[in-house]
């Protein structure tokens, strides 16, 4: 290994955390901006660090009494609209679930063929699903919605689940094609010597060991959904909206409400923050569609 | 072991419901579109006619889609460049056991997994011109005045933008470019210190070259998500201040669902569709990237 010299890293100490610092910031004042009261949001020069907490924007975006803060209930907020958030969260929670169950169950046996069967064309394969990640989303976006006009699935969970699936199947299947590359093959054939069937291998032997990978894959599945913007806005009229794209609801002819939007954030930021975590060893991995190894 | 055509051993009862989903979810709706580029809608007769070429011609020789094909290309390579130069060096930074680097290191995780249109609401507040923060820090370093609104002023809000996109997708390279350096090996690096070599020339000519495989694939995915982005420029600008920030996707997405122009908004859409096809296609060969 290199050996340095103190200064030289305390310098990269003070370096590394100065620009985590400037990448943290905007989260940390997004925060401060969901518990600050109106007053204190337009205040110039803006206040970053001395604020008086508050829950009212949690309390009126979700329509409930925290117990301390505003206790008293608005229902109906300048600007006319319902604000009330928590069915909408309800929704964003379906739809990532459903999605997320619907693409891995997919990927995980297309990608098992993949990994194990030779046949004719299979590397052709894999460059389809990987064009499929190239295509722009409006691409998409524009004859589904006339598409699910005619079939009625416009504005419905059907819908919108579908097409979320669809948008994690080249993740998810290069994802777990990896994860299936690397399991030995010799323990697929020595099973198959002993007369263990395809399918009996898959379910007994080779799924059990790729758990992680399948749990990898699919909370990433679930925060590409969670995060999606263009099909949601695109294909949902009223029935449903997912978080992203009813944040623009706080945006009304008399101002922007910045506290009840960055109140919806973060909450919604809170399970993508916890499920990120708990996959940090196949992030890289995830990202990178399978392609670079931690 | 029942051999017919739903055994187990044919590859093709397993891709099944993949190929159902990709047929649906992208021939169809790709010829879908193809035919629709052909028509458009009539408000009069309330119903689709067939155009012929009308839609193609009309996109070449459109002043605005040549504009928002450029504000693409010009985001594109600005925020590409970006993001991977400030990801190497961040990388090369975080690349040490230091006090609470593995801390540093989780904590850029999080802008990965925030919403990309809720990054844009939230620098639509950073760069307000009443309270945004980043107005106030750049009024008092004497950089920008209170009275040039980064967003609306069309010299500046693609790079108010821009700046979004670079805060939340840096950290993507940064966690990439980490993983490619510490599964380098250390021979070629002892071999350097032996010989002197500067901190620069092991960079120049160790670590790139050992790299270029896991650059490559983070350009490649990275570059393809910044060629369509959408979020952004939709929440923070519109496309505005006049046409300023309209990028194809938003250009296209606009023609179709708020000027009504079925046929023109998918004719915009399929040549954005072709054009990414065409570089990703193109960088995936040069840079000899293998899935």
């Amino acid at each position: 290994m290199v050996v340095r010299s103190k200064t030289s890293r305390v310098l990269r100490t003070v370096a590394g955390w100065a620009v985590v610092a400037l990448f943290a910031f905007p989260l940390y004042y997004w925060l401060t901006v969901a518990f600050k009261d109106g007053n204190e949001i337009f205040n110039w020069p803006p206040k970053i660090f001395s604020f008086t907490p508050t829950v009212k924007n949690f309390e009126e975006v979700f329509g409930i009494s925290l117990g301390f803060g505003f206790g008293e209930q608005r229902e109906v907020l300048p600007g006319g609209g319902n604000w009330r958030m928590g069915p909408r969260l309800w929704d964003s929670i379906v739809i990532a679930v459903l999605s997320t169950a619907l693409a891995v169950s997919i990927a995980t046996l297309a990608s098992y063929a993949l990994s194990r069967m030779h046949f004719r064309g299979r590397h052709h394969f894999v460059s389809w699903v990987l064009s499929t990640r190239m295509m722009p989303p409006v691409a998409v976006a524009i004859p589904v919605f006339f598409i699910y006009k005619d079939l009625s699935l416009l504005d419905t969970y059907t819908g919108v689940i579908l097409i979320h699936a669809l948008m994690n199947l080249p993740l998810a299947v290069l994802l777990m094609k990896s994860f299936f590359d690397d399991i030995p093959r010799e323990i697929d054939e020595s099973a198959m010597v002993d007369g263990a069937s395809r399918w009996l291998i898959f379910r007994r032997i080779v799924l059990p060991m790729v758990k992680g990978g399948i749990a990898a894959t699919a909370v990433l599945c679930f925060i590409f959904s969670w995060t999606e913007f263009l099909f949601v806005l695109t294909l949902t009229q009223t029935g449903l909206k997912t978080v992203p794209v009813v944040s623009s609801t706080f945006v009304t002819s008399t101002g922007t409400a910045w506290g009840n939007m960055a109140a919806l954030g973060a909450a919604a930021m809170i399970p993508a923050f916890l499920f990120i975590l708990l996959v940090q060893k196949h992030l890289v991995r995830g990202l990178t569609l399978g392609s670079v190894k931690q | 072991m029942k051999l017919g055509v739903l055994s187990a051993d044919r590859p093709l009862v397993w891709m099944l419901p993949l190929i159902f989903m990709l047929v649906a979810f992208t021939i169809v709706p790709l010829f879908y579109n193809i035919w629709l580029s052909f028509h458009e809608y009539a408000p009069f007769k309330r119903q689709l006619v067939y155009v012929g070429m009308q839609n193609w011609q009309q996109l070449f020789a459109d002043p605005r889609m040549w504009e928002s094909f450029g504000t693409t290309m010009f985001y594109f390579v600005v925020v590409l460049s970006a993001e991977v130069v400030l990801g190497m060096a961040i990388a090369l930074l975080l690349d040490e056991e230091e006090f609470g680097f593995g801390l540093l290191r989780t904590i850029l995780t999080l802008t990965l997994v925030v919403p990309p249109a809720i990054v844009g609401m939230m620098y639509l507040l950073i760069e307000d011109p009443e309270f945004g923060v980043l107005t106030w820090v750049l009024s008092s370093l004497g950089i920008m005045d209170k009275s040039t609104p980064i967003l609306a002023t069309a010299s500046t809000a693609l790079w108010g933008v821009m700046l979004a996109d670079i805060w939340q997708w840096t950290p993507f390279m940064v966690l990439i470019f980490l993983a490619g350096l510490r599964s380098l090996p250390p021979e070629p690096y002892e071999a350097a210190m032996l010989d002197g070599a500067s901190a620069w020339m092991t960079f120049r000519r160790i670590t790139l070259p050992l790299m270029s495989k896991v650059i490559a694939v983070a350009v490649l995915i990275r570059g393809i998500d910044i060629f369509r982005m959408f979020d952004y420029v939709f929440v923070m600008t519109s496309g505005g201040p006049g046409t300023s920030t309209y990028t194809l996707s938003l250009y296209s997405w606009q023609q179709t669902f708020s000027f009504i122009k079925w046929g023109y908004g998918a004719t915009l859409s399929l040549f954005a569709l072709v054009v990414i096809l065409v570089i990703a296609n193109l960088f995936i060969w040069a840079a000899r990237v293998r899935w």
